[in-house]
């Protein structure tokens, strides 16, 4: 609650003077994001990786995208696990910082979109603490919530494959952040499209 | 590295020509495509739309693309997975002719024409897959390849469309037409003509067509000495020009030709005269060759010289009917032609009452109005008609009003010789009440629009469908204005129609059964017209007065119509257009049966699946019912 107090006279860096300034105009895009982490405890958990779309015009721009993944090697120490997997794959790798300072820049203005996005803009924030930033200050829509009023329901959480298979969306063999955040950008489409949103 | 761009990749180069390219050189095109979602019946592009700067790929679903040729929307091809469509801004400057609409939900890839046309430009297969595609609008998928059941029945489906196609199938014609001014010399267009190596010319004022000038024209005045060659054009013009919208379709060409007894059509903007040409359409286009050729039948008409001749043309117009069922044409463009066979039968019945009284003492019109009028007779029904002639001096009057009566009865008279009974509700020019002058006509129909309660037994709703067959349409052209400007926001009338067209008997009971004929004759019998068909009628000519479409005068493309305007009631109107049609096919079939008008079906000689099909025919009535009800309140008379 007080948070802005505590962050008055705090110096940030650059990519976050600069990303604060980027609010001063409207958002003209829509960025869905998916994260995979180790865990739901943003305190202690730490994210694996990211995948993010933009949809400008009720259309997915596939080449604005954003992947990567993040070498956390304090944590695969510390729980005994081995990286080598990683290392192998032809995905794009970053540490933390980089990461989250590329995403922040890649996200701008934006309106995130994702499934029980909360979550994955508290395990940002964390991240972003962890660097003297601030709290990311995009709205953000959640597509089970958008499901859940556009069929009046409210006692119960759709899971991201509930949704798939409702909205018949084709589902892959390989799973990562990038492909949840392409599954939830179509569901998104449908979505936005069912429920009239701009 | 992009997941997905991979992902698109890897499902692209299932498909051709995409198979003709490398996994990196598809990677590079996938990471710039946009993935757009397409709801049931959303539009991606619509005919004469800008074109895009991309072709499209279905990712999943299926698109229809479909054209539009007199007010009909017709499906050229269905796209599934894989398929691509939208070509036209690789091959063409022009705007998009056709539509792509959802069949259902989809999504689709929108490929960057900028993008992909190097790889175009750099493998001739590719290039040669697109322009195929582009020109054939086959479908190209990778199952067409292996042939598996289910794609034998789709075979057998497009060859289906291709036949019917022949008479909704858009033209093609000539649309960088010859055109010149009117004060041109006939010996220099003449030799523009020459160069062009073209037979006809437009002559154009300000980019509207105020005449045509073929060669036929220079032989018969040129020629002949009539004229110098240094005449100027619009001389020795034929004017007016007969005008056609664009997408006109064969049949609709070849009947305008037929009717206005002309070898060329302009195409303008709007298809009126007074918009910008577009292009020509010569006999010639349309000798593609047609079946059955109702031309012949129309010329040996206008050669009749005797009822009975007319009658002996009648009867095979009947065979030409049947023939036509059998061989399963669209109802709706059977009863074009044959409206248009009725339309030539009737007007030779007036032409040989004129030869035999004389010259008529004041211009005149003589209009079909009910069924022939709606353009949907398909069966020897009985006669309506009316006539109205021009003002005259009141000492004239009554001398011009007795030459007409005289006319009218004969002609009647005539058709009830070839076969069409008189009405036996004396609808008919012949009758003193419908034969007068247009002033009078006016007040007549005030009166019927404005006090519709009074008097009401005179009033019959097939006064408001209504056709020109001989004489001076801009007789015509003044009732309907009359009756539009009288239409608006006159809550009375649409009452009064709107009560009458709901008080028919409903066709089924209760409990989902025909209602037959308790007594007479027809015990036992199925009303198709009064129980089935008139609502449908009713109802559409009520809300296309409503809505205030002038110039559609037929049941099935009123409710097509309505279907486009309130876009809203769509899915009723569509249902009730389809409907119409089965009923009347239903009719038409018992009318040939039993050499009668139709009216009565007799269910216990009827199958139990066309019982069916008949019943459910009967369902959308309900639906139109509601629609009337709320959208007028009826009140004033019920």
């Amino acid at each position: 609650m007080l948070d802005w107090i505590k962050n008055i006279n705090k110096e940030y860096p650059d990519f976050w003077k600069d990303y604060l300034t980027k609010f001063e105009t409207k958002p003209n895009r829509f960025v869905v994001l998916s994260t995979e982490t180790s865990g739901l405890n943003p305190n202690k958990d730490v994210i694996l990786s990211l995948g993010a779309f933009s949809v400008v015009d009720d259309s997915i721009i596939i080449k604005d995208n954003f992947e990567a993944v993040l070498l956390q090697y304090k944590f695969l120490q510390d729980n005994g696990l081995s990286n080598e997997f990683i290392i192998e794959s032809k995905m794009l790798k970053m540490p933390e910082p980089d990461a989250i300072e590329s995403l922040v820049n890649f996200i701008g203005n934006s309106i995130l979109v994702g499934h029980h996005i909360n979550f994955d803009i508290e395990m940002l924030n964390a991240a972003l603490e962890r660097l003297d930033c601030g709290r990311l200050k995009n709205e953000a829509l959640d597509v089970d919530m958008m499901y859940r009023k556009l069929t009046d329901i409210n006692d119960k959480q759709f899971s991201l494959d509930d949704l798939t298979e409702i909205f018949k969306i084709p589902k892959s063999d390989r799973n990562s952040s990038a492909e949840d955040a392409y599954k939830i950008a179509l569901l998104f489409l449908k979505l936005k499209s069912r429920l009239g949103i701009k | 590295m992009n997941t997905i761009a991979e992902h698109i990749a890897d499902f692209l180069k299932e498909y051709p020509p995409f198979d003709n390219l490398t996994f990196q050189e598809l990677s590079d095109i996938a990471t710039n495509i946009r993935v757009i979602n397409l709801e049931k019946h959303a539009v991606l592009f619509q005919n004469n739309d800008l074109l895009h700067d991309s072709f499209y790929v279905v990712a999943s679903g299926i698109i229809n693309l479909t054209t539009i040729a007199d007010a009909e929307e017709t499906i050229i091809n269905k796209c599934h997975e894989g398929d691509i469509f939208g070509l036209r801004p690789f091959f063409a400057k022009n705007n998009y002719m056709m539509t792509a609409k959802a069949r259902e939900e989809s999504i689709i890839y929108a490929i960057p024409i900028a993008v992909f046309r190097p790889f175009v430009a750099n493998n001739s297969d590719v290039l040669n897959f697109l322009l195929e595609s582009f020109a054939t609008n086959s479908r190209h998928t990778k199952d067409s390849v292996s042939s598996n059941g289910k794609m034998i029945s789709d075979t057998s489906f497009y060859v289906d469309q291709q036949s019917e196609m022949q008479y909704i199938q858009s033209l093609n014609y000539n649309n960088s037409p010859l055109t010149t001014d009117a004060s041109h010399i006939v010996k220099d267009v003449a030799i523009l003509m020459t160069d062009a190596m073209m037979d006809n010319v437009i002559v154009c004022e300000k980019n509207r067509p105020i005449g045509i000038v073929t060669a036929t024209d220079l032989a018969s005045k040129i020629a002949t000495g009539r004229y110098p060659i240094t005449e100027t054009i619009d001389k020795i013009m034929s004017s007016p020009v007969v005008t056609v919208i664009e997408n006109v379709s064969l049949a609709e060409a070849q009947l305008l030709m037929l009717k206005h007894n002309v070898t060329h059509l302009c195409v303008t903007k709007d298809g009126t005269s007074k918009s910008a040409v577009k292009g020509i359409i010569s006999e010639h286009d349309l000798i593609v060759a047609q079946a059955s050729n109702p031309g012949v039948l129309i010329k040996e008409i206008k050669r009749s010289q005797l009822p009975k001749d007319l009658k002996q043309i009648r009867d095979r117009l009947s065979d030409l009917i049947q023939n036509s069922i059998q061989k399963n044409i669209p109802i709706s463009h059977i009863s074009n032609i044959v409206s248009e066979i009725n339309l030539a039968i009737i007007k030779r019945a007036v032409e040989l009452s004129i030869l035999d009284l004389g010259s008529p003492p004041a211009r005149f019109a003589w209009l079909s109005i009910g069924s022939q009028g709606r353009k949907e007779q398909l069966l020897l029904t009985d006669q309506d008609s009316i006539l109205i002639f021009e003002d005259v001096a009141p000492e004239k009057y009554r001398e011009v009003k007795d030459y007409f009566l005289r006319l009218a009865k004969r002609a009647t008279s005539i058709l009830e010789k070839v076969g069409y009974e008189f009405c036996p509700n004396g609808h008919m020019g012949s009758n003193m009440l419908w034969c007068k002058s247009l002033t009078d006509w006016t007040k007549q129909y005030n009166s019927w629009m404005n006090t519709p309660g009074e008097n009401s037994n005179d009033l019959s709703s097939i006064f408001f469908d209504y056709e020109i067959v001989f004489g001076e349409p801009k007789i015509e052209e003044v009732i309907e204005n009359v009756i539009f400007k009288n239409a608006v926001n006159n809550t009375l009338f649409f009452d009064f129609l709107g009560n009458d067209a709901l008080k028919k008997n409903s066709p089924l009971s209760f409990f989902k059964k025909f209602i037959v004929e308790e007594e007479g004759p027809e015990k036992g019998k199925f009303d198709i017209k009064t129980r089935a068909l008139m609502p449908l009628i009713d109802g559409a000519r009520l809300l296309i007065l409503n809505s205030n479409i002038k110039g559609i005068k037929n049941t099935y493309l009123r409710f097509k119509q309505l279907a486009i305007t309130d876009s809203k009631n769509a899915e009723i109107y569509l249902s009730c257009a389809e409907a119409f049609l089965t009923l009347s096919k239903f009719r038409t079939v018992e009318g040939l049966k039993n050499d009668d008008s139709g009216q009565y079906i007799n269910l216990r000689e009827m199958s139990k699946t066309d019982k069916e099909k008949l019943k459910n025919a009967l369902t959308p009535m309900k639906d139109l019912e509601e629609l009337i009800k709320s959208k007028f309140q009826l009140t004033q008379f019920s």
